[in-house]
């Protein structure tokens, strides 16, 4: 049903008004003769059309219009004015308040009837319309989190993959994603974003399965060849996630791709500069760092945190963005509660 | 003066088609709030307020067009074209004459009602 408000402080009018009102197929006719009682009403009942007179003790039908307009959900609402005089000032700046479109008295009630049934359909098919369009968002968004779930799956499986070949380096994903995950947090990162950052990152170090554990556990200095085998590893994970539509693995690739470029673009593998790393990859490759500092390597011991933290700030501007480097200081109780969660075997 | 002159129901019947004693009750409402906005206008025009009883003018001007009063309509909205220049002259005639025309609307509703009901 149709709901008109009516407002006019002649009774007679209001009456009249109604009566026409009642003709309108699926209409009723809500009427008042306070302009205040009519707004109070309007707040939270569902209006169709409204139909106000202009001359008003309490309110002027223009102020009706903009404290009406003014209600949640009632910029859409056609208003229909009724006016004594076709004084065009009045209608200009009704017309500025919101009015739709107005009705001089004596009013005619075919005409009445004919504008209120045209608005009354354009207002209910733009309604529907919004209707259908969140009905479709949501069900987008329930799709979307179908396709995410599945996207995480593959995350994991691979996460798997790499706990039953190096349980350590497994640890040290997980450690880093949560670093990472936390950082993006302090940086004010999207939610949707930061939980694909915290997945993605998860198996940002996949491609170190390449890697024979002769050179990666080597405690000595590499050779030229052992190291360009070992800088292999960001371009062997991100093939991985090749030819992916899915954002969820394109983050990964970029992630496995992108962090251990570095901001003054003496990197690898790309030698990418600035922002020319994408933003994921920059968070990974400070949390990468801090998580890899402070653990032990075959070639040394390792780092406390502070010291770990000092050695990160040095790489400030050169190596890393400064503004993560602050907000890995800022997560640093999320930080170290994850680090707890995941202590690194060799340490611990 | 002629009936018609002083009522057009057409659009009323319009409106309300056979329902007779709606057009009764709409018409005696008109009446009653009528006199009560006449004593508005007297009163405004007591204290020399031109634009209250412009005002007061405007909207009985209003409600009798809707009803098709057309003796109401006409004085009033001459009351309110003299008013709304802050012109006072000549209003206590129109007054007693928009009192008069009530008076004889009055009479017609009276002799409607005994006509249909």
């Amino acid at each position: 049903m149709n709901q008109v408000l009516v407002v006019d402080d002649h009774e007679t009018n209001l009456k009249l008004y109604a009566r026409v009102v009642t003709q309108i197929p699926g209409s009723s006719s809500n009427a008042f003769t306070s302009a205040k009682s009519a707004l109070r009403w309007a707040e939270t009942n569902d209006v169709s059309l409204v139909l106000v007179d202009q001359e008003m003790p309490e309110l002027s039908g223009i102020d009706f219009i903009r404290a009406f307009r003014e209600l949640r959900g009632r910029g859409d609402v056609p208003i229909i004015m009724i006016t004594g005089t076709p004084d065009k000032e009045v209608r200009r700046s009704a017309v500025q308040s919101g009015a739709s479109a107005f009705l001089t008295k004596p009013v005619d009630p075919v005409e009445f009837i004919a504008l209120a049934q045209n608005f009354m359909v354009m207002h209910n098919l733009k309604r529907d319309a919004l209707v259908r369009a969140e009905n479709l968002q949501t069900q987008l968004r329930a799709l979307q989190s179908v396709i995410d779930a599945k996207d995480a799956e593959v995350i994991e499986t691979l996460e798997r993959v790499m706990e039953v070949r190096d349980q350590r380096l497994a640890d040290h994903c997980k450690r880093t994603a949560l670093y990472a995950e936390a950082i993006a947090r302090k940086l004010r990162i999207a939610s949707q974003d930061v939980a694909r950052i915290a997945l993605a990152a998860r198996v940002h170090d996949i491609g170190k399965l390449s890697i024979p554990d002769r050179t990666l556990l080597k405690p000595t200095r590499l050779s030229d060849a052992e190291r360009r085998t070992v800088q292999g590893h960001p371009a062997a994970g991100a093939a991985l996630f090749r030819e992916r539509e899915s954002p969820l693995l394109n983050l990964a690739a970029q992630i496995a791709l992108g962090h251990h470029e570095r901001l003054d673009g003496r990197g690898y593998p790309g030698g990418l500069k600035g922002e020319q790393i994408p933003y994921a990859a920059r968070i990974v490759a400070v949390a990468d760092a801090f998580s890899a500092l402070t653990s032990q390597r075959p070639y040394r011991e390792a780092l406390s945190v502070g010291l770990a933290l000092d050695e990160i700030e040095r790489g400030a501007g050169d190596h890393f963005e400064p503004r993560i480097i602050t907000a890995l200081r800022d997560a640093m109780p999320e930080v170290l509660e994850a680090r707890a969660r995941y202590p690194d075997l060799a340490s611990a | 003066m002629s009936e018609r002159a002083i009522l057009d129901l057409s659009r009323l019947h319009e409106i309300f088609e056979d329902d007779e004693a709606g057009i009764v009750e709409l018409l005696e409402l008109a009446l009653g709030t009528g006199q009560r906005h006449v004593r508005q206008l007297r009163e405004a025009l007591g204290a020399g307020d031109a634009a209250s009883v412009a005002r007061a003018a405007h909207g009985i001007k209003g409600s009798a067009s809707n009803i098709g009063a057309l003796e109401v309509t006409r004085i009033s909205a001459e009351i309110e074209e003299r008013t709304r220049n802050a012109q006072l002259d000549g209003v206590t005639n129109l007054a007693a004459e928009l009192e008069g025309a009530y008076a004889t609307l009055g009479e017609r509703v009276r002799s409607y009602r005994a006509e249909v009901l």
